[in-house]
């Protein structure tokens, strides 16, 4: 392998990487500007849930009950309906996502140690949402008739019960950010990545130069080589960049050991252009490569890796489908080492299956590209 | 008019008819896609990997730690005496929850004492960790309501909740349709994307300069074929979710097929509009990528746009995405007609015409 | 306008930041007439046949083809003329009965004139048994005469050919020709630029370009005749590119090259010139086979022109 011929691709490609602007601009700047505005935009905490009430009875007691539920940040009253078949409309025109409805009696029936019924309607449309409105209602329906039982009955006729003392750890405020952020950073990158990558050969095919590298003595590892050098320096700035951002905009921490993270990060960046390479060996046209690279990687790392949507709770067949991924791996890796502070041991198996994928993916481009047109 | 934008259709359906990748990936992509993603786009939390450290040992801690396994929620994965190991299981991710019984928990609900029982849930995925939270709540709850040992009073207030629209909370019928909107969605701009810039770089876009084609004609010829094989694919895989995923369309097909017209319209329009702006391909495909990310995020199918601060509601505004997915939700979940749904089919067409305006403007019939 | 004129351009002129490729040129083609821009690369052919076709916007001046402003009315003009560029801009992934059925399309003819039209260019282009191969899987030099045909369905009033022949065989390039003069006799006008002296010849009357100006224009023979390139030596002797270098080095000729297997030679002076050269030559010791005074070629008047504008600046400075 001669180092002076890959460096010779190297520079070819820098130099036209430098004399597209606006591609560099995109390439560098897009990552940064994708993790700013999502992290402003996500938020999965479920707070201020719009709620309708009816509230027919209207005494003290049942307003107090009002009262509890729409103070707290879990739900925000947007209407109080005068009609109970106003309910339905309510959720149907998506005024409020959840409606509560007084019996009438309410106040009355309570005093005289009848058991009443609360009824709530609930959007089911939006499952996310729906189970934690339904949660919050049981919880806090509960609490109040807890609080309301303490004052009407004298002390010791009511059973104290069992108290969860519920922590949670690692994200005490169960913010979104640290969650998303370190998932987002895996999911452009590999992107980017692919996508940068998948350009690259299939371009000089189309262009007509690729018959010029092909006659000379260039071996098709030093093509591969040289052409995936300058994109991982493009691609270690955006990390760096985009880390940056994340530790001082969203204060996302970095509690593992930054070293391990990089040199874990630079193998996946690798399994990630080396996926790239392998579609722009593949394309015959750009435009087919450049469909390849996005279809093959945005839908799928955004829903298939974690993400969002839990591994774990996916089928089997799956679940064991999308081992293959390795944004599946970085993102736990990810994940583990910058808000849990797991040990690089902790991570091992992790780090070995993504070591395996990249080393699988690069034996595969090397094998499939062929200097041939 | 009528018969150079025949042609200008014809020739596009010939070239993509030709190049089967492509079609693999505007056709049998979306479809393989769909089967995939339906099975993984699951909010519902199962399996949640749960350990326990019961130093009670009594029948009502046994009891308790038994009904969370028991509620299909929680699988429990190991049991420990050692409250250092439940740390352990949870750094490590083997285990999402973890929840301790104090020695003492027996004795204290024997003297009516409060009793404690601390759970530790990994924030890190706030998402399961809300959703845990409170089917640890609900059992709890429901322990309290149930267990004959105590003698707590029966609640004073009961709930009766009713689930509209989606009884089951199976999150599938809440994301399947949105998953549908996220392939045509990111697709269809891609592949118009590079359209110009090609027959710029081919030397053939000189040619069609120097013919009588017209720019809205050359527009519409690049974006008709597509979004015929758009609305095949609307069809293909609205017969797939309903077949396989049994989601059901409780709306009007005929609705979900105009606004999914305009939609392609729209999309495939921005890609175009790309197109215009760009040099080169690689040009062409940075921007696109640029778009097609944040239209994704924001579009509402898996983060709430209420939830989203107020300057960047607004930008959500411009993201045809957007429309679509509330549509198309509404249309499968509700069963939502043109009453509710006129303004957001409303915004898709005036976004698209004026995408398409301002493509046919850019286009000069001019190299430079 | 009269309507006997096909082409006509006042002061076009086009500059690519400070580069100007096109200046001020100007000319006149009346209907009928095959005109030849001549001129190297980079000259400015390409750029305005371009801007005449609509494809560039023009810095400065004006023009009319076919009799519409090519300003105010390029739709007008496009749909009256045919343009074939030096990249033949056929789509590849199209056979070849599919790439003329669209641009017989796009001109808006009938299905039964789609046919015939395409019936002709077939034959025309000698591609008949080929109709459903993919223009892909075209030599180059079939591309040529099928881009060739493309631009001629819809029989328009002017032609616009760029470098239409470039590497083409001579067997080919003479078919071209057939082709141009068949146009011709239909009442067509053409414009075709080339760097081909001998296709030069052909035309009815020829422009010169050179660094975008347009240095000349006559007929063919009106330009051999106006004997601008004063008087040509044709030397035959041994190692002629060392020969021409020697007479380049030397007071007195203004200029020498390479022509065939020997030497054309422009000496300062017309009288006595075979014997200066004669003289030059055997003085450094070349042995002179054959040495004599000859019309110039086209590629001579070219030459000089060229020079006389490379050395116009000069007399300019005081």
């Amino acid at each position: 392998m001669s180092l002076g011929r890959v460096y010779a691709i190297s520079e070819k490609e820098a130099r036209y990487i430098l004399r597209d602007p606006r591609s560099l601009a995109v390439t560098t700047l897009l990552p940064l500007v994708l993790l700013v505005l999502f992290g402003y935009a996500i938020n999965f905490d479920v707070r201020e849930i719009s709620l309708a009430v009816f509230d027919p009875d209207s005494t003290p007691v049942s307003r107090d009950l009002v009262q509890a539920l729409t103070r707290t940040e879990y739900f925000r009253l947007v209407r109080m309906l005068p009609d109970v078949n106003d309910a339905e409309h309510a959720l149907a025109s998506g005024q409020a996502k959840a409606v509560v409805v007084i019996p009438t009696g309410f106040g009355a029936d309570l005093a005289a140690g009848r058991t009443v019924s609360v009824q709530s309607l609930i959007n089911g449309s939006d499952s996310l949402t729906a189970s934690i409105a339904l949660g919050y209602l049981e919880g806090m329906l509960q609490d109040w008739s807890l609080r309301y039982m303490k004052t009407q009955l004298p002390r010791d006729s009511v059973q104290i019960p069992i108290t969860p003392k519920v922590r949670i750890w690692f994200n005490e405020d169960l913010s979104s950010v640290l969650f998303i952020t370190p998932g987002l950073i895996v999911v452009i990158l590999i992107m980017l990545a692919a996508l940068l990558t998948s350009q690259t050969i299939v371009r000089e095919r189309e262009r007509g130069t690729m018959e010029g590298l092909i006659v000379s003595p260039i071996t098709a590892r030093e093509i591969l080589l040289g052409k995936l050098l300058p994109y991982v320096v493009i691609a270690l700035a955006d990390v760096v960049l985009v880390a940056a951002a994340g530790r001082l905009l969203f204060d996302v921490p970095l509690r593992g050991n930054p070293i391990i993270l990089l040199a874990l990060l630079l193998i996946y960046l690798l399994s990630a252009l080396g996926l790239g390479l392998l579609i722009s060996s593949i394309a015959r046209s750009q435009q087919v490569a450049y469909l390849m690279a996005l279809i093959g990687t945005l839908l799928p790392t955004i829903l298939l890796t974690g993400f969002i949507f839990p591994v774990s709770s996916m089928p089997d067949a799956l679940r064991a489908a999308v081992q293959l991924h390795p944004a599946t791996h970085f993102m736990i890796i990810a994940r583990s080492m910058s808000l849990k502070g797991a040990s690089f041991g902790v991570v091992l198996p992790r780090a070995l299956a993504l070591l395996s994928i990249t080393i699988g993916v690069i034996a595969l481009t090397v094998s499939r590209f062929r200097k041939t047109l | 008019m009528r018969s150079r934008l025949r042609h200008i259709i014809r020739k596009e359906l010939i070239q993509v008819r030709r190049d089967r990748r492509i079609m693999a990936m505007l056709v049998v992509a979306p479809l393989f896609q769909l089967f995939v993603f339906g099975y993984a786009v699951t909010l519902d939390i199962k399996h949640i990997p749960l350990v326990v450290c019961d130093r009670a040992r009594s029948s009502e801690s046994r009891k308790i730690a038994a009904s969370f396994p028991r509620s299909g929620h929680f699988d429990l994965v190991d049991e420990t005496d050692s409250p250092a190991q439940l740390t352990t299981n949870l750094v490590s991710g083997r285990a999402l929850v973890s929840l301790y019984i104090p020695h003492d928990f027996s004795k204290r609900r024997a003297r009516g004492e409060e009793a404690e029982l601390q759970i530790l849930i990994d924030g890190t995925d706030m998402n399961s960790a809300g959703i845990a939270s409170s089917y640890i709540s609900r059992l709890i709850a429901h322990h309290l309501r149930t267990d004959e040992v105590s003698i707590s009073p029966p609640s004073m207030v009961t709930h009766e909740p009713r689930i509209l629209y989606n009884p089951d909370l199976e999150s599938v019928n809440y994301m399947v349709p949105g998953v549908i909107c996220m392939i045509l969605g990111t697709v269809m701009t891609a592949v118009t994307a590079l359209a110009l810039v090609r027959e710029r770089e081919a030397g053939t876009l000189e040619q069609l300069i120097v013919t009588p084609i017209r720019p809205i004609e050359l527009m519409l010829g690049k974006t008709l074929p597509f979004a015929a094989i758009g609305l095949l694919d609307v069809a293909l895989i609205t017969l797939l979710a309903r077949y396989w995923f049994k989601v059901h369309v409780a709306g009007s097909v005929g609705l979900l097929f105009i606004a999914s017209l305009f939609f392609l319209l729209t999309t495939l329009g921005l890609g175009l509009f790309i197109s215009t702006v760009s040099r080169t391909q690689q040009q062409a495909m940075l921007t696109a990528f640029f778009v097609i990310m944040p239209s994704v995020i924001l579009s509402g199918f898996m983060f709430p746009i209420e939830n989203m601060p107020a300057s960047i509601q607004w930008i959500t505004y411009v993201i045809p995405l957007r429309y679509f997915v509330t549509i198309v939700r509404g249309i499968f979940l509700q069963g939502s007609g043109m009453e509710v749904l006129w303004p957001h089919l409303a915004a898709l067409i005036v976004s698209g015409g004026t995408i398409f305006m301002l493509s046919a403007l850019r286009f000069q019939k001019r190299l430079d | 306008m009269t309507s006997g004129t096909a082409i006509d351009v006042r002061g076009l002129t086009k500059r690519f930041g400070d580069f100007i490729a096109v200046d001020t040129v100007s000319f006149n083609i009346p209907r009928g007439e095959v005109f030849g821009l001549l001129g190297p690369n980079g000259a400015g052919k390409s750029t305005t046949i371009r801007m005449l076709c609509g494809i560039l916007l023009p810095s400065a001046g004006s023009g009319t083809v076919a009799g519409h402003d090519i300003l105010d009315e390029p739709e007008a003009v496009r749909s009256r003329i045919g343009y074939m560029s030096q990249r033949f801009s056929l789509y590849l992934d199209l056979t070849i009965g599919e790439n003329l059925e669209f641009y017989g399309g796009i001109y808006s003819l009938n299905r039964a004139q789609l046919q015939e039209r395409k019936r002709w260019a077939l034959e025309m282009a000698g591609l008949q048994a080929r109709e459903q191969q993919l223009t892909e899987d075209l030599p180059a030099g079939l591309r040529q005469r099928l881009a060739l045909g493309c631009a001629l369905l819809h029989q328009p009033e002017v032609v616009f050919l760029d470098e239409p022949t470039a590497g083409a065989d001579p067997m080919s390039r003479r078919q071209f020709w057939d082709v141009i003069y068949r146009l011709r006799a239909e009442g067509a006008t053409t414009l075709v630029s080339t760097h081909y002296m001998d296709e030069a010849e052909r035309c009815d009357r020829l422009g010169f370009i050179f660094a975008g100006q347009l240095v000349a224009i006559d007929r063919p023979d009106d330009l051999k005749r106006a004997q601008r390139a004063g008087v040509i030596v044709e030397v035959a002797c041994d190692r002629p590119a060392a020969a021409v270098e020697t007479l380049e080095r030397t007071d007195g000729i203004r200029q020498a090259r390479l022509h065939g297997a020997g030497i054309h030679v422009s000496p300062a002076v017309a009288d006595g010139a075979v014997n200066a050269v004669l003289a030059i030559l055997e003085r450094h010791g070349f042995s002179v086979e054959r040495a004599e005074t000859v019309e110039p070629s086209l590629d001579d008047i070219f030459v000089s022109f060229i020079q006389e504008s490379e050395e116009r600046p000069e007399a300019a400075t005081p």
